[in-house]
Parts: C-alpha cells; sequence; structure tokens
C-alpha cells in the first residue's frame, strides 16, 4: 500500500465518486490511484495534468497567479483537481456528487500531500 | 539487421499527426540501423542523421544491457533536462521494430507523449507497406547510399 492509499481512500468514500488519482504534475505520469471500469486512468492523468499547467499559465498571463482549485464540469460528470509540491490529486465524479463535501476533502489531501 | 531497404513517405501522415496531438517538437522514426523512416522539425539533413545515429546507438545499447541486466531488451527512454525532453520508443511492425525519438518541451509531458504514441503505434501498425518477401535484401554496403536517398527524399531534394 503506498503512502497515498488513505488519501486516496478517503476521497473515492464519497459517493458519486468514480475515480482518484494522484498525479506527477510535471510529467503527467500516475503516481498512485483507483477508478472504477471505463476510467482510462493514464490517458486521463495525462490529459488532467496537461489542462492545468496551461490553466495555469492562462491564470499568470491574467495576473491571478497559480491555479490552486480547479473544477470542470461536463455533462456526464465532474472533474476536480488541486495540488501542492509537484503532485496534483484528481478526482472524477458522477453530476450528482455533492461538490462541496468532495472540494473539501480534495483541499485536505492536497495539504497531506 | 535491415531485411529489405526502408521506403519513406508511409509514416509521414501519422507522424505529422502524432506531432500535432502530442505537441512534441522534433521526433525522427528511423530503422534500428539508423535508416531514417520520417522526420519532422528538424530543418537539416546532417541534424537527422547525426540524430538517428545517436538514438539507433542508445537503443542498442539499451537492448543489450537489457539482455545482459535482465534477459530481454530495455524499451523505452525518457531524459528530462532542463528545458527540453528526450523520449525514445519502440514501434513494433509486422515487418521488425522502429524506433521513434521525440523531443518536448513544457508544452507537452511525459504522459501525453505515452498516451498519443498508443495511437501513433496503432497508427503506423495500419499504414505500413505490405512485407514483400520477393524485395531484394538491403546491404551493408548500400547503407550510406539508401540513407542519404532517403533523407533527400524527406528533405524535397533528389
Amino acid at each position: 500500500m503506498s503512502q497515498f492509499a488513505p488519501l486516496i481512500a478517503a476521497i473515492t468514500r464519497h459517493r458519486g465518486v468514480t475515480a482518484c488519482v494522484v498525479v506527477s504534475a510535471d510529467d503527467g505520469i500516475v503516481v498512485d490511484g483507483t477508478a472504477h471500469v471505463g476510467v482510462k486512468l493514464n490517458a486521463f492523468a495525462a490529459l488532467t495534468a496537461s489542462l492545468l499547467r496551461k490553466t495555469t499559465r492562462a491564470s499568470e498571463a491574467a495576473g491571478f497567479g497559480a491555479v490552486t482549485f480547479l473544477e470542470l464540469e461536463a455533462t456526464e460528470g465532474k472533474v476536480l483537481a488541486s495540488g501542492r509540491g509537484g503532485l496534483l490529486v484528481v478526482a472524477v465524479a458522477e453530476p450528482r456528487v455533492n461538490v462541496g463535501l468532495l472540494r473539501v476533502e480534495l483541499r485536505r489531501a492536497v495539504e497531506a500531500l | 539487421m535491415i531485411r529489405h531497404s526502408i521506403s519513406v513517405g508511409w509514416a509521414d501522415a501519422p507522424l505529422k499527426h502524432f506531432v500535432d496531438d502530442a505537441r512534441v517538437e522534433l521526433a525522427v522514426l528511423m530503422h534500428p540501423s539508423g535508416q531514417v523512416v520520417a522526420q519532422h522539425g528538424f530543418q537539416n539533413r546532417l541534424d537527422v542523421q547525426t540524430a538517428c545515429a545517436l538514438s539507433a546507438a542508445i537503443n542498442a545499447t539499451a537492448d543489450q544491457l537489457g539482455m545482459m541486466i535482465d534477459g530481454a531488451p530495455f524499451r523505452g527512454l525518457h531524459y528530462a533536462g532542463q528545458a527540453r525532453q528526450l523520449h525514445l520508443a519502440q514501434v513494433p511492425l509486422a515487418d521488425g521494430m522502429l524506433v521513434l525519438l521525440s523531443v518536448f518541451d513544457e508544452e507537452s509531458s511525459l504522459g501525453i507523449v505515452q498516451l498519443y504514441l498508443d495511437e501513433l503505434r496503432a497508427a503506423l501498425a495500419a499504414a505500413a507497406p505490405p512485407v514483400d518477401a520477393a524485395a531484394p535484401p538491403a546491404l551493408a554496403e548500400d547503407f550510406e547510399r539508401e540513407l542519404n536517398s532517403n533523407l533527400a527524399a524527406l528533405f524535397g531534394r533528389k
């Protein structure tokens, strides 16, 4: 069991969460994670890390500084991501998820990184 | 060993697609011997020739080191420099193996390159010319002439 397992378990126990992954921010490589069948974890991790890097660049260009939290809402689900120290914690959830609770859990997880 | 002459042109479209998707700066697809198959980003044929020779050497070294240490060739190499990163990967085809050298900066990442590499492998397998068992074998004495011919074709000069 990796050092990230408790953090991942705390997020995935929320109703509606279908995946949680710890990703290397620069490389977009999965460090640890778990996902329901149907979520392509490696592809998802690489693309989310890329999205966060590009969002950070946009934010910095606008003079807002680094991105501290990213929430992406799609018709079939949500992606929430936050990171620290070169690592990202990314959660994938169904639309029915309690976003407030999940945000709190994600921030707690990031503090524990 | 090269069984038949290496042809160029057939891999250009899949490689261009990979370069666009993975946002890599430079990409060279080559035979493990160092014969170039397709390239993107290089402006100079000598640079391509050098990149192919060095990549082929690295690939051969990793193959032999892997055999010696682990009983199987080592596959894939990633090196992160200060501004640019290098990724060397193998692309299996029906007629053998090709080697892909990719160079990328902060516009891309190792994860993104690996993600689109899987798509490139499938596209190259589909686009590869059929194996022609009757084709004349490639000979060592023809290596340089074929390399120059392929480079000329890639850079639009005959």
